[in-house]
């Protein structure tokens, strides 16, 4: 889908970069709702994805969702439109944003404007993207705990001349004040380099300390 | 040679001054030899010779010559002895000389190695002074470049300051002319307030009045009420009556009617029994008109009853009235606020530039706030930017001491090479002192064996001379190479002087220059560390960048059918009330007129909401229609069966989705297969064609065996399409 066996390395298009940008970020939004416990674990099946077992939920509206999501994301990657993605969850009761896991994205605008192809191991990539979702699976152990019961929700920083479907809406950042930050790993297909970032608020207990 | 005659005896004075002269000549000529080879006599021995010749002397003479040859030679052995002592005092001296001459000849050779080693130090540091140079060259032309670099950006950082400021300054314009506008506003809203005050004081009056007669009314109405009380007891009263009197006379009748049967059957008549009967015929009349007058007053009293409760109806509609007109009054209230609102934002509006609607006030305030926030970052930045350079040059001056230690350290290293020179010079002044004295001994000696006659130490003399010469000629050779070597020194170490004079300030330099790049480094850190953490927070450019959320179809349509309940609720409320409203102004005149435009106003605004809504989920439904009609023709296209979906509920009530499925190869309809699902179970359902012999058997096998329904359908439309294709 996103390579052919070159001589020496994987030829990546844009098409097929934007592919695996858009199926990295909905294996990570499931790996996310799976560690912070947004969804019950029952909900959740796993699957073999990167040489690691990925969690998927099986809620057929978050499914749906997160479809939509992920064709439009794909959609402005291969228009080079898309800045970031920010996946944001928030607090049921009051609506207060409790973390935001932020996915920033850089295109290279030689490949969107003349559609030429890069080199780079398939192999390669799957290792970068496989770092990330381990060290998102390990953030469970620096991240304060969920007590109250979260929803989650799905922004993207395009740029403003993007053409707007109907069933996406001008949103505010949902900002943390204050936040905490722990940077992790990233990885590059050589037309996209997707850098991952965790903010939350700080623990009651850490701001007593 | 003896001379054969004496020469004549002159006077003492002249005998005296002859051998004096002789003496004197002979002296003059020093000690002349009787050999009887011819010599090369000098030319005042020929002279004394033809005087010889002239003297010829007695044994006398020859004596008196004897003796004074004698004399002579005692003499000349005297001189002799003095010049061999002269001859071993200068042999001891040319072998000291000798000494001296090795020992500078050793010390030369030193003081070439020195040279030697001095030249290679030169050498080598001369070549590290070169790469030292091309280094500092090639950082020299870096760190320009960087500085012109870092001038561009200092210049650049200079007008967006100034930009920022600027930017501030006309913001805090803005806000200050916004503030005014808001004063002038609060000003307008508070003369509107006291205006519409009045208004609803009138207004009030006004409702007042209007329920006092509607009070009125409801008096009169209740005095009516009480009238028809009072009239249909009274009725009543007269029907009970008249019920009791109409029974009697049912009963007077009944036996009046017997009577007649009894009369009627007897043949006799009488008068009297006419007169009875016209009698009873007149009772029966009379009492017939009672019966309609009762049933007068029944229809009476049943009118009564009507108003009554039409009465009731009135009262709870006048206390409905009353309330609504309280409500109304609050409504009104809150649709004047409403409305001055709109009115002061829609000023506000007009008066804020590039705003064309409320919603863009919203981002026209963020926008600003982002403006002023990152003039302010801004501003922060170029301060700390001028911290870093002022960081920067002190960093550089402690550079450039490092640098003059160094230029410090060099110059000490020149002094020790001028020292060494000095110390060179010196050696070279000592030795040519000593070569002067040399040539001065050796001229003496020269001089020496020119007048005086000894052939044999002569000789040696005359070769260790010109040996001493030659060794001479070649300790001055050696001494104008040194002093050649000395010069040129010289000239090298002024020109390393001179060197390391610019290599220092070019020292200096670079150390400002990579300390400011060493700031400038910083600087990008922290900006990058900034820029880390803003994009961590989130923060982002709305210049560039848009914030997009995803609407969520399903809870929006929920919370659409939510909203849509509550508006139809709360519209028929209205109509509700607007229906009371109308009959309280059918009843009361001129109040309901201003109620009825505030409540038709927010009914109008409740209507376009729920037409915007409707409308939207309108479109909802559209797009869901065609997608999953897309959907649906794609999964038929992609996997070959047409797929329809039904909701089912068990007879125990649990919902269940049912599935249907033909395929497109199918040859007749009723080749259907039928699934059920159940949270997250498909099960497949007997019918007609999944009972058929070839069918069922696939479905024990993929099905049941393998529990893989795709397998099933695949090889079902495999079997299909090659009966289709093939036979």
């Amino acid at each position: 889908m996103a390579s052919k066996t070159a001589a020496a390395k994987d030829i990546i298009t844009l098409h097929g970069s934007a592919a695996i940008v858009s199926e990295f970020f909905c294996y990570a939004a499931n790996s996310i709702l799976y560690n912070r416990a947004v969804y019950p674990e029952e909900s959740f099946v796993k699957v073999k994805k990167y040489g690691l077992p990925m969690l998927l939920i099986e809620d057929e509206s978050v499914k749906s969702f997160m479809s939509n999501l992920t064709s439009q994301i794909s959609e402005w990657l291969e228009a080079g439109k898309l800045q970031r993605v920010v996946l944001v969850i928030m607090s049921k009761a009051t609506g207060e944003v409790l973390e935001r896991w932020n996915f920033r994205i850089e295109t290279d605008t030689e490949v969107v404007d003349k559609g030429v192809p890069r080199e780079k191991s398939d192999k390669e990539i799957m290792r970068e993207i496989q770092a990330i979702m381990r060290q998102v699976a390990s953030s469970v152990t620096y991240l304060p705990c969920l007590d109250e019961t979260c929803v989650f929700d799905v922004l993207a920083y395009t740029d403003t001349d993007v053409a707007v479907p109907f069933t996406w809406v001008d949103s505010d950042p949902k900002l943390i004040a204050n936040p905490q930050m722990v940077k992790l790993h990233g990885f590059d297909t050589k037309i996209h380099k997707v850098d991952t970032l965790v903010s939350y608020k700080n623990d009651e207990w850490d701001e007593e300390e | 040679m003896i001379l054969r005659s004496p020469p004549p005896k002159r006077l003492k004075s002249d005998a005296g001054g002859s051998p004096i002269s002789a003496n004197a000549s002979g002296s003059g000529n020093q000690l002349v030899i009787y050999e009887d080879s011819p010599l090369p006599a000098p030319a005042p021995l020929q002279t004394s010779n033809d005087q010889s010749d002239q003297h010829l002397c007695t044994y006398q003479c020859r004596q008196m010559v004897k003796a004074d040859v004698l004399d002579a030679f005692s003499k000349a052995e005297k001189q002799v002895q003095e010049y061999q002592t002269q001859l071993q005092t200068l042999n001891a001296n040319f072998s000291e000389a000798d000494a001296e001459r090795k020992q500078l000849r050793d010390n030369l050779l030193y003081s070439k190695q020195e040279l030697a080693a001095a030249k290679g130090r030169e050498k080598m540091l001369q070549e590290q002074l070169l790469t030292e140079i091309n280094n500092s060259q090639e950082r020299y032309t870096k760190e320009l470049q960087s500085c012109h670099e870092l001038e561009v950006k200092l210049q650049n950082e200079m007008n967006l300051r100034k930009k920022a400021e600027s930017s501030a300054a006309t913001a805090e314009e803005k806000a200050k002319l916004l503030e005014d506008k808001l004063t002038q506003l609060s000003g307008s809203v508070d003369r509107e307030k006291k205006r519409l005050n009045n208004d609803i004081a009138q207004l009030g009056k006004e409702a007042k009045l209007s329920v006092s007669r509607i009070g009125a009314d409801l008096e009169r109405m209740q005095c009516r009420a009480q009238n028809a009380e009072t009239e249909s007891n009274l009725l009543r009263s007269q029907l009970e009556h008249l019920k009791l009197k109409f029974d009697e006379c049912l009963q007077e009748k009944t036996e009046v009617d017997k009577k007649l049967s009894s009369f009627t059957s007897q043949t006799a008549s009488s008068s009297d029994n006419s007169v009875l009967i016209k009698h009873l015929q007149e009772e029966v009349k009379s009492y017939e008109a009672e019966v309609r007058e009762a049933r007068k007053l029944k229809s009476r009293h049943v009118d009564a009853e009507l108003l009554k409760v039409k009465l009731l109806e009135e009262n709870s509609r006048r206390e409905r009235a009353e309330s609504e007109l309280s409500k109304m009054h609050e409504l009104q209230l809150s649709m004047e606020m409403l409305n001055n609102e709109l009115s002061s934002w829609k000023s506000l509006l007009n008066d804020i530039p590039g705003v064309s609607c409320p919603d863009d006030i919203v981002m026209k305030v963020s926008t600003l706030q982002n403006e002023v926030v990152q003039s302010s970052m801004k501003i922060e930045e170029a301060n700390t930017r001028f911290k870093q350079l002022e960081v920067a040059l002190e960093a550089t001056q402690l550079g450039r001491q490092s640098a003059e230690t160094e230029a410090a350290l060099a110059k000490e290293k020149s002094e020790a090479l001028k020292t060494d020179v000095k110390r060179i010079e010196v050696m070279l002044s000592l030795v040519t002192e000593e070569k002067e004295q040399l040539k001065a001994v050796v001229n003496e000696l020269r001089k020496s064996t020119s007048e005086g006659s000894v052939p044999g130490a002569g000789a040696t003399d005359g070769t260790l001379i010109q040996e001493f010469e030659s060794s001479l000629a070649k300790k001055e050779n050696y001494l104008k190479d040194l002093e050649n070597d000395l010069s040129q020194l010289k000239d090298v170490n002024n020109r390393l002087r001179s060197e390391i004079e610019l290599l220092n300030e070019k020292l200096v330099d670079e150390a400002r220059r990579n300390k400011s790049l060493e700031r400038d480094s910083d600087r990008l850190r922290s900006e990058i560390s900034l820029l880390e953490s803003k994009l961590g927070h989130g923060d982002y450019s709305a210049a560039n960048t848009r914030v997009l959320r995803m609407v969520n179809t399903l809870g929006v349509e929920n919370e659409a059918k939510q909203t849509i309940e509550a508006l139809q609720a709360e519209l028929q409320k209205a109509k509700e009330r607007l229906q009371a409203v109308e009959e309280l102004k059918n009843q009361s005149g001129d109040a309901g007129k201003l109620v009825d435009s505030h409540i038709t106003g927010k009914i109008a605004q409740l209507k376009e909401q729920i037409a915007t809504l409707e409308k939207r989920e309108e479109r909802y439904k559209t797009v869901f229609a065609d997608r999953i009609s897309v959907f649906r023709r794609a999964c038929c296209e992609l996997f070959g069966y047409k797929i329809v979906m039904d909701e089912h509920q068990r007879p125990n009530g649990i919902p269940v989705t049912r599935f249907t499925l033909q395929s497109i190869y199918a040859q007749n309809d009723d080749e259907k297969l039928e699934f059920e699902y159940e949270s997250g179970n498909t099960s497949i359902l007997n019918n007609g064609y999944a009972s058929q012999g070839e069918i069922a058997k696939q479905i024990e096998i993929f099905i049941r065996k393998f529990n893989s329904i795709p397998a099933f359908t695949a090889n079902l439309t495999m079997e299909s399409f090659n009966r289709r294709t093939l036979y």
